[in-house]
């Protein structure tokens, strides 16, 4: 339906006012319909938290959004502009108990990568140039590991807290990578590398979920957790670094030998003034389907 | 360097307690007696989401955590405003600290400073900078001033012990506190702010202060990654 005609630069005033009632009758019967199912959603989620009920599973979450979003698209086209359409598509972009559920989502998919992450370094840890290596990139790989257990234990905590189903399977998108990455692994600076990428990956996951949580002591924790995985990206960027020019150096404590450290040691760490988000993986990735 | 490393001639909480800056200010400072009540309201469970949750993280490793219930405060703006002035203040701070550190440097003060050493100042000043520009832009943008002054309640303690100083290990250490210092408010701040910009600027700059903290304490003879949880008691109030 063209409401301009380009060449007069001219509204059909009739079809637009036969447009206007369509989407009035369209507006008013959406209103009804969803205001009278949304106590009922509210009174439903609520009793699901308060029995520790399981929260919609990531299908269930998806369908709803794609029908919702459907929804809100067949109104917009054909109700924008009238007022009051704001309010509804508002309420609509905000099904009951979804906050929380996207909290749980997040959180499931923190578990995953943190599950990967104890399987990644306790794999390297049998690796025989790790294990006959290093020492201090022995201590690296078993004190990691057991700290992002602890970690995964806080998210598994938090995931139950909410009302969620715990993650116990490893994160479906980086554990065929890591497969595929464990048969080339043929030196130190092959697991260091390996181990960056999955400690970026949590890094940058949990610094784009902080501001997606509505549960504040689930934000809180990741920071925290974020806080501790940034070091180890840290760490294993300096390491890197050494291995591949002064693996000697390698040490702690580093001593007098720190006036022998390249130049470039005291920023390789951290090369940019902020951190990126752009391996972050999304909260769906690693929820329980 | 070696045996300076094993003779700290700064104590951390020293600095923080002599600058009564200790921990668990910034929620309740921040928030104000309005947001306090609200929050404590929450925690009672009129708009928290978490069943049965306390209003304290209980994680292992996090003494000292001060979330007051699960949900944010009810007056971000102002919050978050006030997040950003403490954040900025001491992006300041540290900028100076660093620049002073650059200063006594090249005036022969510090003895002979290793290279990896001079790059990290170097790099750390320039990236503080960006910090502090970032928060300025989030002030200037909200109608408020840019902050070009250091944080008043640090500022006379970190330039006391500033002024002991005498080699490269006891400026590490104090850069060492600065960036722990920085770190643990930008962690804290989690709890009270609500804008999704300043939650990530917060989280990302959380996380490059807790790196250069982590190659700081590889310098100086320690595990660069000493908690299984970053901490927040240490967290600047403002």
């Amino acid at each position: 339906m063209k409401l301009l005609h380009r060449n007069k630069d001219q509204i059909d005033e009739g079809q637009l006012e036969e447009l206007i009632t369509e989407s009035q009758d369209l507006h008013l019967d959406a209103m009804r319909d969803t205001m009278a199912v949304l106590p009922n959603l509210r009174d439903l989620a609520a009793d699901r938290r308060r029995q520790g009920a399981q929260l919609p599973t990531a299908p269930e979450l998806e369908a709803f959004s794609d029908a919702r979003s459907a929804l809100v698209r067949t109104l917009g086209l054909a109700a924008g502009g009238i007022a009051g359409f704001g309010a509804l598509t508002a309420l609509l972009s905000r099904p009951a108990a979804a906050d929380t559920a996207l909290d749980v989502q997040i959180l499931q998919t923190a578990v995953s990568l943190e599950l990967l992450a104890v399987a990644t370094y306790g794999a390297a840890l049998t690796l025989p140039f790790i294990s006959d290596g290093n020492p201090v990139i022995i201590k690296f790989a078993q004190t990691t590991m057991d700290q992002h257990d602890q970690h995964r234990q806080a998210f598994s905590a938090q995931t139950k807290a909410l009302g969620g189903v715990d993650q116990t399977a490893t994160n479906p998108k980086y554990t065929p990578i890591v497969e595929a990455a464990k048969p080339t692994l043929a030196a130190p600076a092959d697991v260091v590398a390996l181990a960056a990428t999955l400690e970026q990956v949590a890094t940058e996951t949990y610094l784009s979920d902080l501001n997606m949580f509505t549960d504040v002591t689930s934000r809180v924790l990741m920071a925290s957790v974020m806080g501790v995985e940034c070091q180890h990206l840290a760490t294993l960027r300096a390491v890197g670094a050494l291995l591949a020019g002064a693996p000697d150096l390698i040490k702690i404590p580093i001593g007098a030998d720190v006036a022998k450290l390249p130049a470039a040691a005291g920023s390789v760490a951290f090369p940019d003034a902020f951190e990126g988000v752009a391996m972050a993986s999304p909260p769906q990735e690693g929820a329980v389907k | 360097m070696s045996d300076q490393v094993t003779t700290p001639s700064l104590s951390r909480r020293r600095l923080l307690g002599s600058a009564g800056a200790v921990g668990l200010g910034l929620v309740i400072a921040a928030c104000g007696s309005d947001t306090k009540d609200a929050a404590l309201s929450n925690s009672t469970g009129t708009g928290g989401t978490t069943p049965g949750s306390a209003t304290t993280l209980a994680t292992p490793g996090t003494s000292g955590a001060t979330t007051a219930g699960t949900t944010a405060p009810t007056d971000g703006g102002s919050v978050d405003l006030k997040v950003a002035k403490l954040a900025a203040s001491l992006e300041v701070l540290a900028v100076g600290t660093y620049k002073a550190a650059l200063d006594a440097a090249t005036a022969g003060k510090l003895g002979t400073v290793p290279a990896a050493v001079g790059e990290f100042v170097t790099t750390a000043m320039s990236q503080h900078q960006a910090h502090l520009d970032a928060w300025n832009k989030v002030l200037t943008g909200a109608g408020e001033t840019a902050v070009t002054e250091p944080n008043a309640t640090l500022k006379p303690t970190v330039d006391a012990a500033f002024g002991k100083v005498t080699d490269v290990t006891g400026a590490t250490m104090l850069a060492l506190q600065l960036e722990e210092i920085a770190a643990a408010t930008y962690n804290n701040a989690q709890s009270v702010l609500t804008d999704k910009d300043a939650i990530k600027l917060a989280g990302s700059i959380q996380i490059i202060d807790a790196q250069h903290a982590a190659i700081l304490h590889f310098v100086l003879g320690d595990y660069p990654v000493p908690d299984v949880f970053a901490k927040v008691d240490m967290a600047a109030a403002a």
